[in-house]
C-alpha cells in the first residue's frame, strides 16, 4: 500500500544530481569547449529519448543524461562533433533504448558509446582527466552509497583490484595520474546500479574483473580506453557471472537442506 | 533457539499503537469476503434476512464441503452480494445479541476428530499450505506447522500482549495442533521468554531482526526450507487462541486484538473487536482532520477496503496523498509510458526478501513473466505477503505479490 521512496525515476534523478559536479569539473578542465560538448550530447540523448517515447512508447529516463555526460567526460578533445553525436547515439540506442529503456539495458549505454568511439576512431587520442574529475565525483558517490543506489561490493572489488594489479605490474603512477578517468568510470559505469551484476557474489567478481582487466589493458592503450574496455567486458561477462552464482547458491542451499 | 536475521529493512510509520488492549468503539457491522477465499467455490448456507449465531456456517466450499466459513458475530444478514462465476462477493452481517454456536471438543483427541472440529468451527480456513497458499485439503496433515506468534509489520500488534491476554487458550489450541501434523510444530516468536510451554512436538523459535523477521515465509525459510519437499501449514498466533477457546468453551471468542495504528488517528492502541468488523465502526470518530486511507493490514501488504479482511489483526489509516492531475505537468506523464517501470536494484531491494534466495534475479524473472526461471530462483518458498516489502522497497511501481500469484498459479497448473 505504502510506496518506498526509490522508484527508478529517483535512483534515476539522484544519478544525474550526483553527476553535476563532474559537469562542472568538465568546464573547469576543458573549458567552454567541454560544456558544449556535454550539451551537444544532452541533446542528441534528448532527441533519441523523444523518437523512441512517440513512435515506440518508451519511457524517457532522466538516467539517459549520464551516457552523455560519459562521453563528454572521457572522449578525446580533438574528435569531431558529428563524430561524437554518432557515438552517443549508438549508445543511447544499441546499449539503452532498444532494450526498452533504462532499467532494462545489460551494459552501461555510455560505455557502449564510448567503446564505439575508439573503435571507429583508433587514432583520437584518449586523454585521461584527474583530480579535479575525481574530487567532483566524490560527493555523489557518497551520497549514493550511503543511500544504497550504487553497489558497495562492485566499487570496493573494482579499487581493490586496480590497487592490486598496478602494483604487481608497477603502474600506480600512470594511475594515479589518471585518477579522474578512473573515479568517473567506477561510479557511472563499472558500478551503474542497472547494468552490474545482480547477485552479491556476482558484484564481487565483477568490480573485480573491471578493475584487473584496466590494468591489464592500461599496459597496451590509453588509460581511458584501457578502462573503457575492461568495464565494456566486464559487464559482458557480467550476467554469465550472475549465472554462476545463482547456480553456487542454489547447490548451497539444495546441499544444506536437501531433501530429508 | 534464536535466529538473528540480518537483512530486512526499519520502515519507521508515525502512529505506532500503544501496546495494551484499550476499549474501542463498538462495532455494529462485520462481513465476510468471498473474494478473501479465493480457492473455494462458495457455496452460500444463509439468506438475507436470516439471523445467525456467531459460529453459525455461513458459506461453504461446492468441492470440499467440510470447509465452512463461519459468522464472526450473531445478528442478521443484510446483505449478500454475489460476483462474477456466481461467486460471493460479500455478505454483511449486521450485529444483534451475543449468541454462539457451541460445539462439543472431542472427549479424546485424536487427529480425525480434532480435523473435524476446527473444520466445524469455521477455523480450517485459517490454515495456509506452502507452497501455493491454499487452503489444506481435508484429510492431508503438513510436514510442520508453523505458528507465528510475532509481528515485525509497521504497527502491528505486539504478538507478546495479544498471547499474553489468553494465554491459557493459546496452550490449548497448540496441543490440539500438534496432532494435525505429520512433523513438529513450529511457535515462532521474537526474542524474550517464551509464549508457550513446549510439550512434545512444539518447538519454540525465536526470530530477532528486522522486518520481514517475523513474516511466516521468513522462518519457513528458516526451519523447513522449500527443497525438502513435502507442505508446511502456518497459522497466524491468534487462530490458534480461537482454537483454544473452542476446545476448553465450545465457542469462537467473540472478538480478536486488533491493533489500530498510524498517523491518521488520534489514539493509535489495540482494541477488541471480531473479526470482519466494519473499518467505518472502528476507527469512527478516531480519525484526525484531512483525507485519510483507511487499510485493512499493514501498511506494507495491506489494501483499502470496508472491512477487517480475513488474517488481518490490524488497521493503517494513513493520510492520502493528492493525486496528481493528469495532464497537468508534462514530465509524469511522459515518463509513466506504455510500459510498466523498470526494476532498478538498490540496496534496500536486495534486503527486502525474508527467505535467503536471489532477490533481484527472481524479481525479474516475476516482472518479465518468466514462470520457469522465477521457480528455479525459489519462488515456491513465497507468498503475497513476502513479497510486500520489496514492492515497497522498488517505489511501489509494481506489485510484485500480484506476479507472483500469477507465477503461483501457472506453477501449480503444471503437472
Amino acid at each position: 500500500m505504502i510506496r518506498g521512496l526509490w522508484t527508478p525515476d529517483t535512483v534515476g534523478w539522484l544519478l544525474v544530481a550526483a553527476g553535476l559536479p563532474a559537469a562542472v569539473a568538465l568546464w573547469f578542465d576543458q573549458g567552454v569547449d567541454g560544456v558544449l560538448r556535454l550539451v551537444l550530447c544532452l541533446a542528441v540523448v534528448a532527441a533519441w529519448q523523444i523518437l523512441f517515447r512517440v513512435n515506440l512508447g518508451v519511457a524517457p529516463a532522466p538516467a539517459s543524461a549520464i551516457t552523455a555526460l560519459a562521453v563528454a567526460v572521457v572522449a578525446p578533445i580533438e574528435v569531431q562533433l558529428w563524430q561524437i553525436a554518432l557515438a552517443v547515439s549508438f549508445g543511447a540506442v544499441i546499449g539503452e533504448l532498444i532494450f526498452g529503456g533504462w532499467g532494462r539495458n545489460f551494459l552501461s549505454p555510455g560505455v557502449v558509446a564510448l567503446a564505439f568511439l575508439s573503435l571507429s576512431m583508433p587514432n583520437a587520442a584518449f586523454v585521461a582527466s584527474g583530480a579535479n574529475v575525481a574530487w567532483a565525483v566524490l560527493p555523489g558517490a557518497l551520497v549514493m552509497l550511503l543511500t544504497g543506489i550504487l553497489p558497495v561490493s562492485v566499487l570496493a572489488a573494482y579499487g581493490a583490484a586496480l590497487g592490486l594489479a598496478s602494483m604487481a605490474l608497477g603502474l600506480e603512477i600512470t594511475l594515479l595520474a589518471a585518477s579522474g578517468t578512473l573515479a568517473f568510470a567506477a561510479v557511472f559505469l563499472v558500478a551503474d546500479p542497472v547494468a552490474a551484476a545482480a547477485t552479491p557474489v556476482g558484484r564481487w567478481v565483477q568490480g573485480a574483473l573491471a578493475g584487473a582487466l584496466t590494468v591489464l589493458l592500461m599496459t597496451g592503450t590509453s588509460v581511458p580506453q584501457a578502462a573503457v574496455f575492461a568495464v565494456l567486458l566486464a559487464g559482458l561477462f557480467a550476467p554469465l557471472v550472475d549465472q554462476g552464482a545463482i547456480a553456487a547458491h542454489l547447490a548451497r542451499r539444495r546441499a544444506r537442506n536437501g531433501r530429508a | 533457539m534464536t535466529h538473528h536475521f540480518r537483512r530486512g529493512l526499519d520502515i519507521v510509520i508515525g502512529g505506532a499503537p500503544a501496546q495494551s488492549v484499550m476499549p474501542g468503539n463498538a462495532v455494529e457491522n462485520v462481513a465476510v469476503f468471498g473474494g478473501d477465499h479465493r480457492d473455494m467455490r462458495t457455496e452460500v448456507l444463509v439468506a438475507e434476512g436470516d439471523g445467525v449465531a456467531r459460529g453459525d456456517p455461513v458459506f461453504r466450499d461446492r468441492k470440499r464441503p467440510e470447509v465452512v466459513i463461519v459468522a464472526p458475530a450473531a445478528g442478521r444478514v443484510e446483505t449478500i452480494e454475489i460476483g462474477p462465476k456466481r461467486r460471493l462477493s460479500v455478505l454483511r452481517i449486521r450485529r444483534e445479541g451475543a449468541a454462539a454456536r457451541e460445539l462439543t471438543p472431542p472427549t479424546v483427541p485424536t487427529r480425525d476428530s480434532i480435523a473435524e472440529l476446527v473444520q466445524r468451527c469455521g477455523l480450517w480456513p485459517s490454515l495456509i499450505v506452502r507452497p501455493f497458499g491454499r487452503i489444506p485439503t481435508p484429510g492431508t496433515a503438513p510436514n510442520a506447522i508453523f505458528v507465528t506468534a510475532m509481528e515485525t509489520d509497521p504497527l502491528a500488534a505486539d504478538a507478546r500482549v495479544v498471547v499474553a491476554a489468553r494465554r491459557s487458550y493459546f496452550q490449548v489450541g497448540l496441543r490440539a495442533l500438534r496432532l494435525l501434523s505429520d512433523g513438529p510444530v513450529f511457535v515462532c516468536q521474537g526474542p524474550g521468554p517464551a509464549l508457550a510451554e513446549t510439550e512434545g512436538k512444539f518447538r519454540i523459535e525465536r526470530f530477532a531482526g528486522a522486518h520481514p523477521a517475523g513474516l511466516p515465509g521468513t522462518h519457513i525459510d528458516r526451519l523447513h526450507p522449500h527443497e525438502r519437499g513435502g507442505t508446511v501449514w502456518q497459522i497466524h498466533a491468534q487462530d490458534v487462541i480461537a482454537l483454544g477457546s473452542v476446545m476448553t468453551e465450545g465457542v469462537l471468542p467473540e472478538t480478536r486484538i486488533v491493533a489500530l495504528g498510524g498517523p491518521g488517528l488520534n489514539n493509535p492502541r489495540l482494541v477488541e473487536a471480531p473479526e470482519g468488523a466494519s473499518l467505518d465502526d472502528l476507527v469512527r470518530d478516531e480519525l484526525r482532520g484531512g483525507q485519510m486511507r483507511v487499510i485493512s493490514g499493514s501498511p506494507l501488504s495491506g489494501r483499502e477496503a470496508s472491512h477487517l479482511r480475513r488474517g488481518h489483526h490490524q488497521v493503517s489509516v494513513l493520510p492520502r496523498s493528492q493525486p496528481r492531475l493528469p495532464g497537468r505537468r508534462w514530465w509524469p506523464r511522459h515518463a509513466a509510458a506504455l510500459r510498466p517501470a523498470p526494476v532498478v536494484p538498490t540496496l534496500a531491494l536486495g534486503r527486502a526478501l525474508g527467505p535467503d534466495l536471489p532477490v533481484v534475479p527472481l524479481i525479474r524473472a516475476l516482472s518479465v513473466g518468466d514462470v520457469e526461471t522465477a521457480d528455479r530462483l525459489g519462488c515456491r518458498a513465497l507468498l503475497e505477503e513476502d513479497l510486500a516489502l520489496a514492492t515497497y522497497a522498488a517505489g511501489g511501481s509494481k506489485d510484485f505479490g500480484a506476479l507472483l500469484r500469477q507465477a503461483l498459479d501457472t506453477l501449480e497448473e503444471q503437472p
